[in-house]
């Protein structure tokens, strides 16, 4: 189990640390905490994404608020931190909806749905393998990560907690898909 | 599934022996701040008969939030000072805390989890009332702090019910309160309802709890309704105080027609909130200090 008492990355927030570190996002409903290291350096980072895209009119003062800014900027301090692009890989989890949307239309009013779609779609266009993902459902959920160990687990309130992946011995996965680019 | 119905919503509130009280200070201050004739020497000698209550809302009124550049010492000074109705909503506040901030165990809420997801819902449902301009706010602020007031008084019943009633709603696809509804005979809302009939809540509020899940069935229209409704909806997006129940509810997208809000605004209404949410934190540590 990984302990709620590491670093916590609040709302629109984003963490890099180059030392070992262990993280977590408690209590996400619709956002998304987005994991990433770099499985050479061990750079790591997190965020917490809450919206799907930064809004058209006005500055953003966080980045990491939203999917399209946070990402890139996410990427942009761990590289700054020492961190090579190629060999970074990801997971995440979040992005609940309601149970139902009376309209049976969900549009926009579905943040969880969107802000899962924003993300996958970000971590593409930044060319970087997910190596598991857990959205969606009707489920809070907290994530953690221990950057010494590679471990990414997710907890829920109703399913209590499992390993979601390990980052440690993913070099495989990276390379392979960096060949196939 | 185990038969329904064998305690009634009278026996939860006359059975329920940790079930909290309403100051009666409180629910005056409510009422006189809502008056047009009230002053604010009536509205400090009301806080003055429950002295913890006093305690707690000078110690707000001197919080950071409000920037007040010198120290307010007496009850009067800071209704003067922040004004009838901001004192009406921190006196809400004063008086709900010390139970809210409790665990419920029987929806699996941690402590402080009820209170922050109270507590969100009271700004949610604020600042969707602000934005729609059908609904007093401040009124919008009370009954969202008070939606869930039902799920303190059944905790208690719910304790070895939960995993069954959420079990049932996933198989059979239908929201946590209608589980609620089918596995107990009523749901955390007509519980709420109750509680707040016993405590001599107003109207407007008590709809607002009942059908804080379902503003459709409300025959009796009140924009507050929506506004908590909306406001309940935003807190859960964005993980304020999840319990076991989770997202499982229904959003009636038809609230937005009613508000006249366009769901194209709901994400900055998010941001809105989520700023309005962080900027009280600070609050919560003036009143656990």
């Amino acid at each position: 189990m990984l302990v709620a008492n590491g670093i916590s990355v609040s709302k629109a927030e984003i963490v890099v640390a180059s030392d070992p570190v262990v993280y977590n996002c408690l209590g996400l409903g619709s956002c998304v905490g987005v994991c990433a290291q770099d499985t050479k350096t061990g750079v790591s980072g997190m965020i917490h994404v809450m919206l799907p895209a930064a809004f058209e009119n006005g500055p953003v003062e966080k980045l990491g608020k939203f999917a399209d800014t946070g990402l890139p900027e996410l990427i942009r301090q761990m590289e700054e931190a020492g961190a090579i692009r190629r060999s970074i890989v990801v997971a995440y989890s979040g992005g609940a909806s309601v149970f139902q949307f009376s309209s049976g239309r969900p549009g926009l009013q579905d943040v969880g749905a969107r802000n899962s779609v924003a993300v996958a779609a970000e971590i593409e266009s930044l060319g970087l393998p997910v190596i598991a993902s857990d959205v969606g459902g009707t489920n809070g959920r907290s994530i953690f990560m221990c950057s010494e160990s590679g471990e990414v687990r997710v907890r829920t309130v109703r399913h209590g907690e499992k390993t979601l992946c390990n980052f440690r011995g993913q070099e495989a996965h990276v390379k392979a898909r960096h060949d196939n680019a | 599934m185990s038969k329904p119905v064998t305690i009634t919503l009278d026996d939860i509130v006359s059975r329920t022996t940790d079930l909290p009280t309403f100051s009666a200070a409180a629910l005056e201050v409510m009422r006189l701040a809502d008056s047009s004739t009230s002053k604010a020497e009536d509205i400090a000698e009301v806080l003055a008969r429950d002295q913890a209550l006093s305690v707690r809302v000078l110690r707000l009124s001197n919080s950071a939030y409000y920037g007040v550049s010198k120290t307010v010492t007496s009850l009067s000074e800071g209704v003067v000072v922040l004004g009838m109705r901001t004192v009406k909503n921190l006196c809400m506040v004063a008086a709900t805390y010390p139970w809210m901030s409790n665990a419920v165990d029987g929806y699996e809420l941690g402590p402080m989890q009820l209170w922050n997801h109270s507590f969100g819902t009271a700004l949610g449902a604020q600042t969707v009332a602000k934005l729609c301009g059908k609904c007093d706010p401040q009124l919008a602020f009370t009954a969202g702090l008070l939606h869930d007031i039902g799920k303190v008084a059944l905790s208690i019943w719910m304790e070895k019910k939960l995993k069954a009633i959420i079990v049932y709603a996933e198989r059979e696809g239908i929201s946590f309160d209608a589980a609620e509804r089918k596995v107990l005979g009523y749901d955390h809302c007509e519980v709420g309802e109750h509680l707040g009939l016993k405590w001599n809540l107003p109207e407007p509020i008590l709809l607002a709890i009942r059908y804080h899940h379902s503003p459709d069935d409300c025959k009796e229209y009140h924009p507050v309704v929506d506004c908590v409704h909306l406001g309940n909806y935003l807190t859960m997006a964005m993980g304020f105080g999840l319990g076991g129940d989770g997202l499982q509810y229904s959003l009636a997208e038809s609230c937005f027609e009613r508000l006249e809000i366009k769901p194209d605004d709901l994400d900055q209404i998010t941001d809105n909130f989520v700023v309005a949410y962080e900027k009280y934190e600070a609050m919560f540590q003036d009143l656990a200090a």
